[in-house]
């Protein structure tokens, strides 16, 4: 039986595991299905302003007549795929930084770790107004900064698993083989580091999500007329004296989101970690 | 030339003299044994003489060539001298197939597969090892094929230099004898010199012709080892000799075999 598919049973042996297996897949389902099947989200219909939830619009529409079954699955989307880049792209140089501090020790890693230091220094917020105030807002300079704010984290790991593999047996006898290093590094390091790093990185999607919406919430993230949960959650909070349901949908959604990639990570993680895992 | 010498290595940890002033000659085409209590140096001399522990003083050659500490020594070295660890299960990468930790001598040697196949078979073959094992995980064999399988692996370099760190910790005693007797035999028939680091005096007065006795990063004593067991000159080696009743029996035995006869190595 393959890997993947005992991890999946594990967690789906836990009612957390099932839990955050069954939100993060309807939330999936949300985000990849939702935007083929609804109208188009920028579509205005003023005559339909502030519709409630029923038959013609599921999750009623907002001040502009918009769908916002529409929108708020094209925000899940929207903030689904920038997490996920955001996090494969931070765990990648993460885990090679790391990797290569953990190994190299001496100078190299006391100035990885300062620098690692400097960027944990800045709150993230201060951090994306200060990247915002340079490189002005949008989808782009959003990724830099997170990217920028989870690499330390990564880093960190991946070197601290680097130190303790670095004087395994299995290491050191590929040293004594003259092993070439970049072969140590992607065949012996990579895969040993990979299981916390799976972890973290799941760990770390709500966390993006969360931050994206709050960007974007202040008016730093996505801009009009594209939609992502912050914006829903603020348009909605605009006009709330009007109508609840824009802002409940999308902090829903958004709460879902959160909550089931949590679930599911934290279940990951007992899963994957030996110490737990034996427990469970 | 000796195969390994070491003069006045020094090295220590923090306030403890790891390695106290050792020097040593190991001879090529021999045996020999590397003995004491825990604690008493005699990993830390193993990590030195593999170049995985630098000293902080002293100098190493192996077969004439100083121990230098770059990666083109290293690569060099490692058609010299292969180690064979404590742990044999975990001197094997946990997540890759053993045929790719074979496969890498390969690479590392610049040998097309085939051929290293080809000695692979052959190694283990005469290990006793199935061709099927190097389809499995380190964590699907047994802790004697592992040990077989490192070895096999570090055949596959053609050392001139084999040093076993406790090879035979952790096995049953049938496979112990089983283990030093394919050690002597590949010893004797690849000529290659074996350096065996071991708390055990039986094994090393069973397989090493010269041998010397560690404590506190010092060498105590040294010499063959008959002489060295039978009448040792210092108060310590006689404390070891004393603290192992069943080696102070009269005549070394041939084989391992026949001490298996009386029942146990005492280990």
């Amino acid at each position: 039986m393959s890997g993947l598919v005992v991890t999946l049973k594990r967690i789906c042996s836990e009612r957390d595991g099932r839990l955050g297996l069954a939100f993060t897949l309807a939330i999936l389902v949300f985000a990849l299905v939702g935007p083929l099947v609804s109208p188009d989200p920028n579509a205005i219909n003023i005559k339909a302003r502030f519709a409630q939830p029923g038959l013609t619009h599921l999750l009623g529409t907002d001040n502009l007549g918009r769908d916002l079954m529409a929108r708020t699955s094209v925000g899940t989307r929207y903030a689904l795929t920038l997490a996920v880049m955001i996090v494969v792209i931070s765990s990648i140089i993460g885990s090679l930084i790391g990797i290569v501090a953990g190994i190299a020790g001496a100078w190299i890693d006391r100035a990885v770790m300062a620098v690692f230091d400097i960027v944990n220094a800045f709150p993230p917020l201060i951090l994306a107004f200060a990247l915002i105030a340079l490189y002005g807002k949008g989808s782009a300079t959003f990724v830099l900064l997170v990217t920028v704010v989870f690499i330390p984290q990564f880093g960190r790991m991946a070197r601290a698993r680097a130190q303790t593999l670095r004087n395994l047996s299995f290491i050191e006898a590929e040293r004594m083989l003259a092993v070439h290093p970049v072969t140590i590094v992607v065949r012996h390091y990579l895969p040993n580091v990979a299981g916390p790093i799976i972890v973290l990185a799941s760990m770390n999607l709500p966390v993006v999500i969360a931050f994206e919406a709050s960007l974007s919430f202040l008016g730093f993230g996505v801009q009009p007329p594209k939609s992502s949960l912050g914006t829903l959650i603020k348009d909605g909070f605009m006009s709330i004296n009007q109508s609840w349901w824009p802002t409940v949908a999308a902090a829903l959604v958004l709460a879902i989101a959160t909550l089931g990639a949590t679930l599911l990570g934290e279940a990951l993680r007992r899963v994957i970690d030996p110490k737990t895992a034996s427990v469970s | 030339m000796d195969a390994i010498s070491i003069n006045n290595a020094r090295l220590r940890f923090g306030e403890t003299a790891a390695l106290d002033g050792v020097s040593l000659s190991i001879p090529q085409n021999k045996c020999f044994g590397i003995v004491g209590e825990s604690g008493s140096g005699k990993t830390t001399l193993m990590r030195a003489i593999l170049g995985l522990q630098k000293l902080d003083q002293g100098d190493i050659r192996i077969l004439g060539n100083p121990l230098v500490h770059s990666r083109a020594a290293r690569k060099q070295r490692a058609n010299f001298i292969q180690p064979i660890f404590q742990d044999p299960a975990a001197s094997l990468s946990p997540r890759s197939r053993i045929r790719t930790l074979m496969n890498e001598v390969a690479t590392v040697l610049k040998e097309p597969l085939a051929t290293t196949d080809e000695r692979l078979r052959v190694i283990l073959n005469r290990l006793g090892l199935s061709q099927s094992v190097v389809d499995k995980y380190p964590h699907e064999i047994s802790g004697g094929q592992a040990r077989r399988v490192a070895i096999a692996r570090a055949l596959l370099m053609r050392p001139s230099i084999l040093v076993a760190d406790e090879p035979t910790a952790g096995l049953d005693v049938s496979v112990q004898g089983d283990l030093l007797n394919l050690l002597q035999d590949i010893r004797r028939s690849e000529k290659i010199t074996l350096v065996v680091i071991s708390h055990n005096l039986a094994i090393v007065r069973l397989i090493a012709e010269n041998a010397i006795v560690m404590r506190a990063g010092k060498v105590v004593e040294g010499g063959d080892v008959g002489s060295l067991f039978r009448s040792p000159r210092e108060a310590y080696t006689r404390e070891l000799l004393a603290a192992w009743p069943s080696i102070t029996q009269a005549g070394p035995p041939a084989r391992l075999v026949d001490v298996q006869d009386h029942g146990e190595l005492g280990l």
